[in-house]
Order: structure tokens, then sequence, then C-alpha cells
């Protein structure tokens, strides 16, 4: 069983998800309609913010549109990819499917991932529309030179995300709860990151502790490439800093996720509810 | 497939205790147990849902399972799309896995719901289609979970038809139920399980032969028009001891005695009482006397 005869495996979790959301058309469209309501809340809010008070990206001094769009696109990614490792086999613990693919040759691994590929590939698509939905109505001034750097700082922080995902994804699995507190977890070091508001307003002992948040790193270092246009050269320092972070993220993941994976396969507890 | 010596522990508990046990192709092995017995624990340790302690277990090909409810498939999508992402989870290419499930959806008689949300599905469909899964392999070891326990008698026919099938075509069979009634007629051989430990093993015909005496219900009535017997008026013809039960048409249940000659005793009775004799039946059939017996359930 090796990667090899892993991978084609993955696009059939693509198809089945795939397949699942198209039986639910509504809940589809309501959530591409709840973005562009989304985008009219802030465009109406960034009415009231003063431009002279938006921090300065390489030069560039944003507006509070472009500001937020580059916060939520990050938050939106974080809370999913979060989301979505941790509940992977709850939720196939709850729809009772979990022993039915465990006794397949399909690594758990797989079967995680498998899971949260659809959104995976799903999520870009909403935010490309998210942003268009922006661009289209209130002008939003990004470089697109800027777009490859982004991208490329994105998937550099990947690995870190993956690491916090497979600690949530084993405190699920050991205690069968635990998704509501993502949520709640990512929105409050959203906040802390400064997704909604400049860092420059949060108190300054929170301010300090950013310059030790991925999350906060990676976000003034997206700022940078889409609304200051800083190119290549602004990833090296965030780039550093990231590997480390990820580094350990990883490695603590895997341990704990294999930890209580192995505990309820001892137990005989791992397809329970 | 074979195992041997198998201890599993939760706890203090002990769920499984050295059990060993043996099918040979072509063979419909019946798991028995009263509930909490380890039939559920052995079976997932079977299929590497539960790692045992301790023991061996081996199997020579492709071992199918079929789960005991009916929430193993995804509910929103059609039968045929389950079976293709089940194919495909054990490695068939798209192309393939779409001709496999519909062979086996055929094979199973689901081809006319092959489109069909499973969700829409009936339960006896439910377990047909479980059956079709472990198909999708063409296991030759196939695990059965309590596939019957729910389900009325013409379903549960069918999938005994459809698991002798897969038998005669020379797949091993474990078929774990507490249906003893099922057990004759199709299965092979059985295992019996008690509090984790195997207490017997055989054939249904040996097990039978554990069963003692056979008991027996004997429906009473007076003739038509006349007055309903009494209670005291039965029990004091066939004597002391021997239970009887009002039955809804103002007649009443004898039960015979175990003894050899308990039924002959009790019918002659009956009749110089001059009770009317409606109809004799056995009570419990000899493999069910047996489990109550091995098992230290019976009266």
């Amino acid at each position: 069983m090796n990667v090899i005869r892993e991978l084609p495996k993955l696009s059939a979790f693509v198809r089945r998800d795939f397949r699942i959301m198209l039986t639910y058309r509504v809940g589809a469209l309501a959530g591409l309609f709840g973005i562009i309501v989304q985008v009219a809340a802030l465009s109406f809010l960034g009415k009231l913010v003063e431009p002279s008070q938006m921090p300065v990206f390489d030069g560039t001094r944003s507006t509070y549109v472009e500001f937020v769009a580059i916060g939520l696109c990050l938050n939106m990614t974080v809370l999913l990819l979060l989301h979505e490792l941790s509940r992977a086999l709850r939720t196939e613990q709850l729809t009772g499917t979990l022993e039915s693919l465990l006794v397949t040759p399909t690594r758990v691994g797989t079967m995680q991932f498998g899971s949260t590929l659809f959104n995976l590939l799903y999520v870009p698509l909403r935010l490309c529309l998210f942003l268009a939905v922006i661009a289209i109505v209130f002008g939003l001034d990004l470089h697109a030179g800027g777009i490859l750097p982004a991208t490329v700082l994105m998937l550099a922080f990947l690995p870190f995300l993956w690491g916090i995902g497979l600690i949530a994804a084993a405190a699920v699995l050991r205690f069968r709860r635990g998704s509501g507190a993502i949520g709640t977890g990512v929105a409050i070091v959203g906040i802390g990151s400064g997704v909604f508001f400049p860092l420059a307003v949060l108190p300054a002992w929170l301010a300090h502790l950013d310059a030790y948040n991925p999350l906060a790193i990676v976000l003034t270092s997206l700022r940078d490439a889409l609304i200051g246009d800083a190119g290549w050269g602004a990833l090296t320092t965030p780039m550093l800093e990231l590997l480390p972070l990820a580094l350990a993220s990883v490695v603590t993941g895997i341990f704990v996720f294999r930890f209580f994976l192995v505990r309820e396969q001892r137990l005989g507890t791992l397809g329970l509810y | 497939m074979f195992v041997r010596d198998v201890l599993c522990r939760f706890g203090d508990k002990i769920a499984l205790d050295g059990v060993d046990l043996a099918i040979a192709p072509g063979e419909i092995r019946a798991l028995l147990g009263p509930n909490g017995a380890g039939k559920t624990t052995f079976i997932r340790i079977l299929c590497g849902l539960t790692k045992p302690e301790q023991g061996t277990v081996a199997t020579t090909g492709r071992v199918g399972f079929v789960p005991s409810g009916d929430r193993s498939f995804y509910l929103r999508i059609s039968c045929l799309e389950n079976l293709i992402f089940f194919a495909r989870l054990h490695g068939m290419r798209l192309r393939q896995a779409r001709g496999r499930a519909r062979e086996v959806l055929d094979a199973v008689g689901l081809a006319d719901v092959a489109n069909r949300p499973v969700g829409r599905c009936s339960h006896g469909m439910h377990k047909r289609l479980s059956v079709a899964r472990a198909l999708l392999i063409s296991p030759e070891v196939l695990l059965v979970d309590e596939a019957t326990h729910d389900l009325d008698p013409d379903g549960a026919r069918r999938i005994r038809d459809l698991v002798r099938r897969l038998a005669d075509d020379g797949t091993a069979v474990l078929w774990t139920t507490q249906r003893v009634d099922e057990v004759q007629g199709f299965a092979d051989s059985v295992t019996l399980l008690l509090e984790g430990a195997v207490i017997f093993t055989g054939s249904p015909a040996e097990l039978a032969a554990r069963a003692p005496s056979d008991r027996y219900v004997i429906q009473v009535r007076t003739d038509e028009g006349g007055r309903p017997p009494s209670l005291a008026a039965v029990q004091l013809a066939v004597g002391p001891g021997t239970p009887i039960m009002p039955t809804n048409d103002a007649g009443y249940f004898v039960v015979a005695p175990r003894d050899p000659h308990g039924l002959g005793v009790a019918v002659a009775r009956l009749v110089n009482g001059g009770f009317h004799i409606t109809t004799c039946r056995q009570a419990q059939s000899e493999i069910e006397e047996a489990f109550l017996v091995l098992t230290g359930a019976a009266a």
C-alpha cells in the first residue's frame, strides 16, 4: 500500500463529495449568496473607516475593503482546513461509514485528506468569487504581480495548518467533540491577528505577541504582496519564520493523531460515535 | 481462514479468551452466542477494526465484510455511486469500478434501483447492498455480522440464499447471529461463544444433540358449544407442576414436561379428562434448546 496506490483514491473522495454536494444544491447556492451579502456588509463598514487610519503596505496605503478582503480570505482558508481536517473522521463516525472505510485497504491519512480535498478545491473557487465580486462592485486594487508570491506563501503556510488540524482531529477523535471550539478559536485568533483591524489598534501586548503568531506573519506578508506589490523579496523573512513552526506543527500533529488513533483501535471504539 | 488463541480485553473485562476457529473454503460457519458473548468483537478483529492483545489471525485471500448496521452507506447518493466509491477504495479504476458495481448490483437483485439514493431504499435492500459491497472484491472469506436480525422472514431468506450461493462457489463464510433457528439447514458448522470463550464447536446436528428431550405446547379447548374448561380442571387432568397458560379464545396452552414420555402422558391425560386437543407443536427448535442449555439460559 504505497503512495502511488493511494493517490487515485483521492479522486474517489472528491467525486463522492461532489455528488453529495449536488444533492444539497440550495445549500451550495445559499453559501455563494452569503459571500455576496458579506461583501456588501464590508463595503458599508468600509465607508465608516477614515482612509488615513489604514496601514501602509510597502509604501501603498490600503483601503479598508482591500485590507479586510485579504484577511477574510486567509481566515476562511484557516477555518475550513482546520474544520474539515478535524471533522473528516468524525463525520464518517456519525454517518456510520467509518468502519466500512476502514475495512478497505485505504490509509487513514488518505481518508482524512480525501475527505478534505473537495472543500480544499472548492474554497479557492469561492475565494476567487469573493474577490471578483469585491473587485467588480467596489474596485479592488490588488497588484497582479503579487498573486504568485501570495499563492506560494499560502502553500508554505499549509503544512503549519495541517499539523494544527491533525491535533484538532486527534482531540475530536478522543473526545468526540470540539468542532465548535475550532470555529471559536479561529475567530479569536483572527481578531488577534489583524484579520478585521490593523494590528496598531490592538493592545500593545497583543501586537507584541503577533511577532510570533504565524497567522499574523502570513497575513502581513500577503498584504505586502497584494496591496504593496512587494514582490518575491518580501517572502524571505516570513518563509524562514514559518519553516520551523511548520515542522514542529506537522511532527506534533502526526504524533498526537497517531497516538489517539491507535488508542481508539485498541479499545475498539474507532467506528463508534 | 484460521484464528488461534485470540485474547482481547477492554479494561478489566475479557472480551475474548483464547478463541480458536478455522473456516474452510465453501464452508458456512455460524458464530452463535448471547448478547455480550464477544461475537462482534471477534468479527471486528477479523476485519482489522480492533486489535487483539494476543493471538494469530490468518486469512488467505480477500476478505469481505457485511456489517450489522444499515448506516454504512452515504444515504444521499445512489446505490451505484456508493459501490463505485468503495470499489475505488479497493484500488479499482473508475471504469472498472463502475462495471464491477453494476455486476454486483445485478447479483444481489438491485440492478433496477441502481440509481436510487440509498436513503430511499428499504431495510432489506440496504442489507443486500451491504452484501453487494462485500462482493466487489470477489471475497474468498466473507464475514457477516448479524445480517438478518431485523429483517422479515422473506428478507432474511433472500440474504441467506445469497450467501449460500457464494459459499457454493467456494467462499468461506463466518455468519454471526442470534437467530439460532436459522442455523439448521443453512450453516455447515457452528461455534458457540459464551463470555468470550468457545464452549461448542461442531455441526448443527451435533449441537442439536446437546438438546434435552423436547418440550411441546398442546392447545386445549372444550367441544364446540360446551362450557370453557376451568384452569383447575385442566391442571387436575395433567397433574400439578405442568405449566398452563390461557389462550385468547377461552382455551389453554399446556406445556408438556421434558421427560421422554411427557408428551404422550400429557395427551392421554387430557383426552381421558374429556378435553379437546386442537394443536400440538414443538416449543423450540432443538438448536434453540441446545443454545439455551449450553449458555445456561434454559429455565
